[in-house]
């Protein structure tokens, strides 16, 4: 009798302690899925951006075509990605087209003063930052999930209701991939 | 993140727990003695006059204590509810906090930077406020009803870079996520009401003793209730005590983790550090919210368990080291840095206000024709075009001479032209009478006269004017500058008040009322008139600037090395 009860009450407690697990995992899915979708409405903000961007600079850097239309063309294809390895690759050439026409916009001095121009600029840096942050905050969070998933005794329980790893959204420069250590 | 929603409801269960036990505490034992002190009171009184007995120390009974816990519980929960009801709005009230305006450069930036950060959090939901005054300091706050508040002074917003200030917003948002900034705003505020009535109080009380009569003019219910509020008071320093130091370190850390950029958070420390931080005004006494203590406290900088009890921030320079260990740097690097950027010349240099001309009385040659259903009408100059009563942006025009027939809205110039008039304002000058034009100088609003190049600035807007550097003055203000600054050592500036000099407010227009004329401040005594109604004030030509200047350069002879 005695061991029957003892049994019973294993079997209930390791019940409860899947159930938490389970839980615990379907809590980190969403917050992956919520990092995912922030990313999204800042890539969006960004493709928005860029028609705005070019059009100012336009009448000032006529002689600057070629730069202008790399990224009109870099925005395009980031629009018509899909899937999270297309995306990535498109948005970081996108990245990297921006980057060289600021590098141009900086030998246009009344282009650098104009009020408009000015205010673009800040909204665009304060979305790649914004993208920045939500890139990080999601890698964080599928670092963290995938980790749950992986160790025991979670991997029993996510191998037995289909979770599996999910994929970073990968990062050009490989410095920003540290975090730093906090020590005290 | 390490804090999720759940810790954070948590921390709130714990906060109101801890604090109310603190409130019944309080209210119990204030009831207990005043009650004590009444009942005894009355027995010597009364009851020995009439029976002649001996005196002896009454007590109180059990159902005694427990009404006195009744009334102490209630009146817990009406200080609790009076106190958490609009928490935030009232400490904003406490340090005159102001909305972000949106039209600010200074504040789109801060509002993109809490977006920002934001964002590294996972979403959470944040407020901005500024503080308009010169000192260098940031705070958060944030109350049960899950509002976060993140604020900082103009000082911080002028003076730091875009990555300083981004260090700065992740290091309040780390308190807000990781729920102390909670605790510490309801444990700061709780006995915050009873603070100042005490001061009022104090205030009135060494008054009337200092009176001629040589009255001391303080009934002894007053001198009581004083004693009562001090011990509230008391009770408040004690409730702060509960507020540990170490949050700030934990709050660094997550910021680190937040913004992935421990070296601005320790230049941006650094530079409000060895700074005027905002001592002296309203507001001190939530000194646990800032992020740097806004009174310098020797304790702050020391160790050991009577600064670890009695101190709400720990030292600078322990801070600046953890974080500095992080981004493999030391202070002397950041010392060497910071004096580089002390001297940087300012980065826009070419334009300076006084340019400026009236931007609408260029284009006065008619050169203009309009087709008005099918037949071309003209010419016109530019202001007459657009005061054609029947011009749209799709009408056809075209240029005598140049250029091809275009719709109105495809021509830069006209473009252009309604741009700027756009900037019209409806105000006129005080002194010339012509039509003010609204324009940004140094992020913030202002009007300015295209005829006389006077300026009609808001004051709150004066101040964030003279932090801010974004213009190089001309060699022309500068040498006014220093003439002004020489003369006025001598003896002060002549304000000529005969009525008929003064101007009227452009804004308020009071047909009796005229502007007050006086000097800035008597350290810099530029004139100037100001409306006592709406606080705006009017600077003749050149005059905003020359403040400005001399503020600066008296500055830059002040800075010593820290």
């Amino acid at each position: 009798m005695i061991i029957a009860m003892v049994l019973f009450g294993l079997i209930v407690l390791s019940f409860l302690f899947s159930v938490s697990i389970y839980n615990l995992l379907i809590a980190m899915r969403q917050n992956v899925k919520n990092g995912w979708s922030q990313i999204d409405v800042q890539l969006k903000r960004r493709h928005d951006l860029i028609p705005n961007l070019v059009e100012t600079a336009k009448g000032y850097m006529a002689h600057e075509k070629q730069t202008l239309e790399n990224v009109i063309k870099a925005r395009q294809q980031a629009v018509d990605a899909s899937g999270l390895k297309d995306k990535q690759q498109a948005e970081n050439f996108l990245s990297s087209t921006l980057k060289s026409l600021f590098a141009v916009v900086e030998n246009y001095p009344n282009l650098k003063a104009d009020q408009h121009m000015l205010k673009v600029q800040e909204e665009l840096t304060t979305t790649e930052n914004k993208i920045a942050f939500a890139r990080q905050y999601y890698n964080d969070e599928v670092a963290r999930f995938n980790t749950a998933v992986q160790t025991f005794p979670n991997n029993v329980i996510a191998g037995l209701f289909h979770f599996t790893k999910e994929d970073f959204f990968e990062i050009v420069n490989p410095a920003e991939k540290e975090a730093p250590q906090v020590k005290f | 993140m390490p804090y999720s929603f759940t810790q954070i409801e948590k921390e709130k269960g714990r906060v109101i727990a801890f604090v109310f036990s603190a409130l019944l505490a309080f209210y119990f034992v204030t009831a207990f003695i005043l009650y004590v002190a009444c009942k005894n009171l009355f027995f010597a009184q009364y009851t020995l006059k009439q029976y002649q007995a001996p005196f002896h120390w009454q007590w109180i009974s059990g159902t005694e204590a427990l009404s006195l816990f009744a009334i102490a519980f209630f009146c817990g929960i009406g200080h609790w509810v009076f106190t958490v009801n609009g928490l935030v709005e009232k400490i904003l009230g406490i340090l005159k906090a102001e909305r972000l305006n949106p039209e600010d450069k200074y504040h789109a930036v801060f509002r993109n930077i809490i977006d920002e950060v934001s964002v590294a959090t996972g979403g959470v939901r944040i407020e901005g406020v500024v503080i308009p005054v010169c000192a260098m300091n940031a705070f958060a706050i944030s109350d049960f009803s899950g509002r976060n508040v993140i604020g900082v002074t103009e000082g911080l917003l002028a003076r730091l870079s875009r990555a300083q200030l981004e260090a700065v917003v992740g290091h309040e948002a780390a308190h807000i996520v990781s729920g102390d900034c909670l605790s510490t705003t309801v444990t700061t505020a709780m006995f915050e009401i009873y603070h100042s009535i005490r001061q009022i109080l104090g205030h009135l009380m060494t008054k009337g003793r200092s009176s001629k009569n040589g009255d001391y003019g303080v009934i002894p219910g007053i001198f009581v209730i004083y004693v009562l509020l001090s011990f509230a008071s008391f009770m408040g320093h004690l409730l702060r005590l509960f507020v540990s130091r170490q949050r700030e370190l934990r709050a660094d850390a997550i910021a680190v983790r937040l913004t992935r950029d421990p070296l601005s958070l320790a230049e941006a420390l650094y530079s409000v550090s060895s700074r005027w931080r905002g001592a002296g005004l309203a507001g001190e006494e939530l000194e646990a919210i800032f992020i740097v203590n806004p009174r310098f406290d020797q304790l702050d900088e020391k160790e050991g368990l009577i600064a670890n009890i009695f101190s709400t921030h720990p030292p600078v320079s322990k801070r600046l080291k953890v974080l500095l260990d992080m981004a493999r740097s030391d202070v002397s690097a950041l010392e060497r840095k910071w004096q580089e950027q002390r001297g940087r010349p300012r980065v826009l240099a070419p334009e300076t206000r006084s340019a400026r001309a009236d931007p609408l009385s260029a284009d006065q040659e008619k050169k203009w024709i309009v087709n008005k259903e099918g037949q071309w009408q003209g010419p016109f100059s530019l202001p007459d075009l657009m005061n054609l009563g029947w011009m749209r942006s799709d009408t056809w025009i075209k240029k005598i001479g140049v250029g091809e027939v275009q719709q109105a809205f495809e021509n830069a110039e006209i473009r252009d032209f309604l741009w700027k008039k756009e900037q019209q304002t409806g105000f006129s000058c005080p002194h010339c009478r012509v039509g003010l034009f609204s324009d940004r100088y140094e992020g913030a609003s202002i009007y300015y006269c295209p005829s006389c190049n006077g300026a009609f600035v808001k004051e709150n807007n004066v101040h964030r004017i003279i932090i801010r550097q974004d213009y190089e003055f001309s060699e022309r203000i500068k040498e006014a500058a220093r003439k002004f600054y020489a003369q006025t050592r001598r003896d002060l500036p002549k304000v000529d008040l005969t009525p008929a000099s003064l101007y009227y407010c452009p804004q308020c227009q009071k047909p009796k009322v005229k502007m007050m004329r006086m000097l800035y401040t008597l350290a810099y005594p530029v004139i100037v008139d100001k409306c006592s109604f709406c606080g705006f004030l009017w600077f003749d030509k050149d005059e905003l600037e020359i403040l400005q200047c001399m503020i600066e350069d008296a500055n830059r002879e002040n800075a010593k090395p820290a």
